[in-house]
């Protein structure tokens, strides 16, 4: 059969089920089977499946004309998707297609969910297209003769890339691609990614820096547009909102008509213990919601996310108070309403989170924001200019991920073993690994055999071994059974599973919060008031309560930062804070109350001003900057002022950060004349001074913490077996010391920095950030008492640390707090 | 360095900023929790520390008990991390060239054979009574006695204007009983709140400061 009568074959396929292909599955089906590689821009659920799948079907078809009577064995096809909830409705999608023309292809799953027993039977006989997650290939790389279960693959297709792309598990991604293309020549590369700011970037990526490859692929976009309506939620008089706060309860009753009126509705909030809060307190006030109401987030157990999931697929939920842990995922046709509570961040999670509403083609999706302070009022006016003005923000790729790099090569050598010189091309072709030289790659080999640069007395270390032919190679079983155990780029807290004493899982929590716990306290997990019976090997044995008062864990989840686009839809809406009525939206009208206090305090800057404000409290000497540039620029910046006024004399700060701007607080008076007469915002010296103050904060040390996991350097258990390794438990904390001390130039180690650099400090947005303040004229207001712009900064309680002055100093004005008695 | 004397039971101790106590008269220096082999059971197991720094444990003990007139060392448990390692063989050396006594109260990570203590003149003791105190590793309250023990890796947490706050090491002094900081280089604290009428010194690089408490509002 020809390319068109094989595309036929499709096309009658979807005029049987009463269907016309989208011309973005065609185009696929057509480059797919010209042999291409390609990035294929499309929404989740409309319908990638089949343009890719079909694609996949019918390039077997032509290279197996005798399918019918001479069916092939083994693996042709892998899809990869981050999120194991997807890979079932593509397996029903697959199936129906091949089963319809009667091809004999199977379709099988394997992810962290699959039983032993469906692995083992797999491992002999594998189906024609495998379903999985980038962990789980990367561990069929750790198993022997990998490379005869792939050698026929005829395409790979990454799926939701763009949640990968930026992340490490996109790095591990294009790693095992990188040996696969090796092991199948002929395989095609095949991406699904959602817009994105930096499409083409994301296609370098996948395809990595192989000219020929990546001239040979293709972008095709599916051009779905969706409408969205937003919609903010603003209380009559201004007086009910708070200053600061991240509940919005207070906006509760303006929400209930709201859920009333709607069929099925999501209420996104940004942290878990605010999805908890918020369960508990539509129940409490809102009793009559009962057996309609339910709670998703990620520490509660699978089975219950999974019939949540269920539920609100067949329309029998009417209410689901959630987190991120829904931002994705198998569509739910009845939700047609999406509540925001609280800042989303980012233009695009906003756009991702809208769209899980009103699912069905041509329907409008509808979300509405809902602020929960003050100033979120300003989010909300320029979230709704965002999206009519559909911004999306970039996605910015890992390089040198060394961490990923080593665990890679260790996985290698479980398996099969490795030979130097042949995979370190392969390495070099990915695109984070591009600029590896022989020096670093040398380093890397050392570090998994030597375990540092050289032999040294006494030693023991063992992990891969060199074997006399000079190939690489675990040969340790407990060795090649712990990296097993190991292999993964998410580090997550550690945690203990929840159970009732008379069994029953409930879900579970992080350590941290657990620890500060004492037997008969009662909290507040998935929506329920328990009483802490006993900790014991890695299991929190609970039992139920009726006391109201319960605390709620407090879960710390990465912070998340306002985008550069985002940051400057904000200042552009602060602007028009000072402009006449008829310029402003309903949003920032809201705010007038807010506005004549904060010009009675202070003022607010205009578009050539830059606002600092210093004022006293019975906590210290506060300055308050407002760049209005997103929680990482802030972060940066702070440390860097604090880091060159400190130059000036010994003192000590605590740094505070939000979205809008930053604060320094010392027990002495901060010196802003010093500011300005040195001019400390110059960006002369950045890097340096950068660097030295990443050093004085220890934000590195938070970066260390995963690069250390995923290298190995640290073990984080064998699960529900702790008490074996607990020899071999160190926090990752200690390590870093013990680095800083006596391998400062280890590579893992100095990642730590590159990646506060690169991923944290986002220094090229600092750079432009302080060009603009050079063009505006500093004003500095000295206040009488906090000022509403300043109270969200100044109470909050996560700070960084930096100072100049000798320790034994700083601890003569200190003191220790004594147990309650 | 400036070390800190301080009073248990009348008799008078010296803290040094390295998280030991010696012991005036009886010539004995205190050590908790050195931990060694614990970086040569991570390499063991693959995981990289830097080998150089399991020198720094010996180092620092050299240098500790060269600075007082050391009769008997004695340490309060957990003086190996785990099983036998090769750091048994610089332990060895290390023991060889001392002229003093050596005590070892064991602790729960001493699982290496009592016997190749003893062949190395090494003497091990489930506890110490002596002149009224009682030696441990777990804090344990005897009648009659002060308790010196490890066990613990005590550390707390200091507050100060301006939200600071830093988090140390320190030694738990109680009306009956001490409990020593880890000396060991990679072992880590645990924070503890001391009670009304305790005490607390913390270790800086070189100096051991009493730190004044404060009851919570």
């Amino acid at each position: 059969m020809n390319r068109k009568e094989l595309e036929q074959l499709a096309h009658d396929w979807f005029t049987a089920q009463g269907w016309e292909p989208f011309p973005f599955q065609k185009q696929t089906w057509t480059a797919f089977l010209q042999g291409k590689h390609g990035l294929l821009n499309a929404p989740t659920g409309s319908g990638k499946t089949y343009a890719l799948w079909i694609a996949i079907v019918l390039e077997y078809i032509n290279q197996h004309p005798n399918y019918k009577s001479k069916p092939t064995k083994g693996l042709l096809a892998i899809w990869v998707t981050p999120l194991r909830a997807l890979s079932v409705e593509i397996k029903q999608a697959a199936e129906r297609f091949v089963n319809d023309l009667d091809v004999p292809l199977t379709v099988g799953i394997r992810s962290g969910d699959t039983s032993a027993k469906e692995r083992a039977s797999q491992k002999r006989k594998m189906p024609s297209l495998l379903i999985t997650t980038p962990e789980s290939l990367q561990l069929l790389l750790a198993t022997k003769g990998y490379d005869k279960m792939f050698k026929n693959i005829i395409g790979v297709v990454v799926d939701e890339w763009h949640e990968l792309v930026a992340n490490k598990r996109g790095v591990q991604m294009t790693l095992a691609l990188s040996r696969l293309n090796t092991i199948a020549p002929t395989m095609r590369t095949w991406g699904v990614s959602a817009t994105i700011g930096n499409l083409d970037q994301a296609r370098e990526v996948l395809f990595g820096v192989n000219k020929e490859r990546l001239s040979n692929s293709v972008l095709i976009k599916a051009h779905i547009k969706k409408k969205i309506n937003v919609l903010s939620i603003i209380p009559e008089t201004i007086d009910k909102f708070p200053w600061r706060g991240h509940l919005g309860l207070h906006l509760l009753e303006h929400v209930i008509p709201i859920l009333e009126e709607s069929q099925s509705t999501l209420i996104f909030t940004n942290t878990r213990s605010q999805c908890e809060i918020w369960f508990q307190n539509i129940l409490a006030k809102h009793p009559e919601f009962a057996g309609d109401i339910a709670m998703h987030h990620g520490s509660i157990s699978r089975e219950t996310r999974l019939w949540v999931e269920t539920a609100l697929r067949e329309g029998n939920l009417k209410i689901v108070v959630c987190t991120s842990s829904l931002d994705l995922g198998v569509d739910f046709a009845p939700v047609d309403t999406i509540i925001q509570v609280g800042g989303p961040k980012g233009v695009s999670r906003f756009i991702q989170r809208a769209g899980r509403s009103g699912h069905q083609p041509g329907k409008t999706s509808v979300i509405y924001f809902l602020p929960t302070h003050a100033l979120e009022l300003l989010e909300a006016s320029a979230l709704i200019k965002a999206v009519s003005n559909t911004v999306v923000e970039d996605r910015v790729p890992y390089l040198n991920s060394f961490d990923v790099l080593v665990q890679y090569l260790v996985t290698l050598a479980v398996s099969d073993g490795f030979y130097p010189e042949e995979i370190f091309p392969e390495i070099k072709s990915t695109f984070c690994f591009q600029t590896l030289t022989k020096a670093q790659f040398q380093w890397i080999l050392n570090f998994i055999t030597l375990g540092g640069q050289s032999l040294q007395a006494y030693d023991e270390y063992k992990r891969v071994d060199i074997e006399p032919d000079g190939k690489f190679k675990v040969n340790s079983r407990a060795v090649a059974m712990r990296h097993r155990l190991q292999i993964g780029t998410i580090v997550s807290d550690a945690v203990l599973n929840v159970k009732f004493l008379k069994g029953g899982y409930i879900g579970s929590i992080e350590e941290s919060f657990i620890s500060k716990l004492r037997p008969g306290d009662v909290f507040t997990f998935a929506g329920r008031q328990l009483e802490l019976f006993r900790v014991r090997n890695m299991q929190v044995l609970v039992k139920k309560s009726k006391q109201k008062n319960a605390k709620i864990p407090n879960w710390m989840g990465g912070r998340m930062s306002f985008s550069s686009e985002m940051s400057h839809l904000i200042r552009e809406e602060l602007y028009l804070l000072n402009s006449n009525e008829k310029q402003k939206t309903k949003e920032l009208k809201a705010l007038e109350p807010i506005v004549i206090r904060q010009n009675r305090e202070s003022m607010v800057p205009n578009s050539d001003e830059f606002l600092i404000e210093t004022f006293k409290t019975r906590e210290g000497y506060h300055a308050v900057f407002y760049p209005f540039e997103g929680y990482f620029v802030h972060e940066a910046m702070g440390s860097l002022l604090a880091y060159r006024l400190s130059l000036l004399h010994p003192i000590s700060f605590t740094i505070a950060f939000n979205d809008y701007g930053f604060e320094l607080l010392s027990d002495q008076p901060i010196d802003i004349q010093a500011v300005l007469d040195n001019n400390l915002f110059s960006s002369e010296y950045l890097r340096s001074d950068l660097e030295k103050s990443i050093n004085a904060s220890e934000m590195a040390k938070r970066k260390f913490r995963d690069i250390a996991v995923i290298s190995g350097l640290v073990f984080t258990g064998y699960p529900s077996k702790s008490v074996k390794s607990k020899h071999l438990q160190a926090s990752s904390q200690l390590l870093f010391g013990v680095f800083e001390d006596y391998e400062p130039d280890n590579l893992l180690f100095q990642q730590a920095f590159t990646e506060t650099f690169e991923h944290q400090l986002e220094e090229g947005r600092l750079q432009l950030a302080l060009m603009r303040i050079s063009t505006q004229t500093i004003i500095w207001k000295s206040c009488a008492k906090p000022t509403p712009f300043s109270f969200p900064i100044i109470t909050d309680r996560l700070r960084a640390k930096l100072s100049s002055e000798k320790l034994a100093d700083r601890i003569r004005r200190m003191t220790i707090q004594l147990e309650k008695s | 360095m400036k070390t800190l004397p301080i009073h248990c039971n009348n008799q008078r101790f010296i803290l040094h900023p390295s998280g030991v106590a010696f012991w005036e008269d009886k010539g004995m220096l205190l050590i908790a929790d050195v931990h060694l082999g614990k970086i040569t059971h991570f390499r063991k197991h693959g995981s990289a520390i830097p080998q150089i720094s399991l020198h720094h444990n010996f180092n620092r003990l050299k240098t500790v008990i060269a600075t007082f007139k050391t009769k008997t060392v004695c340490f309060l448990g957990d003086l190996f991390h785990s099983h036998i390692n090769n750091e048994w063989l610089v332990f060895k050396s290390w023991v060889e060239t001392l002229n003093c006594k050596v005590v070892l109260i064991s602790g729960n990570h001493d699982i290496i054979d009592v016997e190749r203590y003893t062949q190395l003149g090494v003497e091990v003791l489930q506890d110490w009574e002596l002149d009224g105190f009682l030696l441990t590793h777990h804090p344990e309250e005897r009648q009659g006695f002060y308790n010196f023990s490890g066990h613990i890796h005590p550390g707390v947490e200091l507050r100060g204007l301006g939200r600071q706050n830093l988090k140390l090491s320190c030694f738990h002094w109680k009306e009956n009983q001490m409990i020593f900081p880890a000396f060991g280089v990679f072992t880590g604290k645990y924070i503890i709140k001391p009670k009304t009428n305790d005490r607390i010194f913390v270790n800086t690089e070189d100096e051991v400061l009493e730190i004044p408490l404060k009851s919570q509002n």
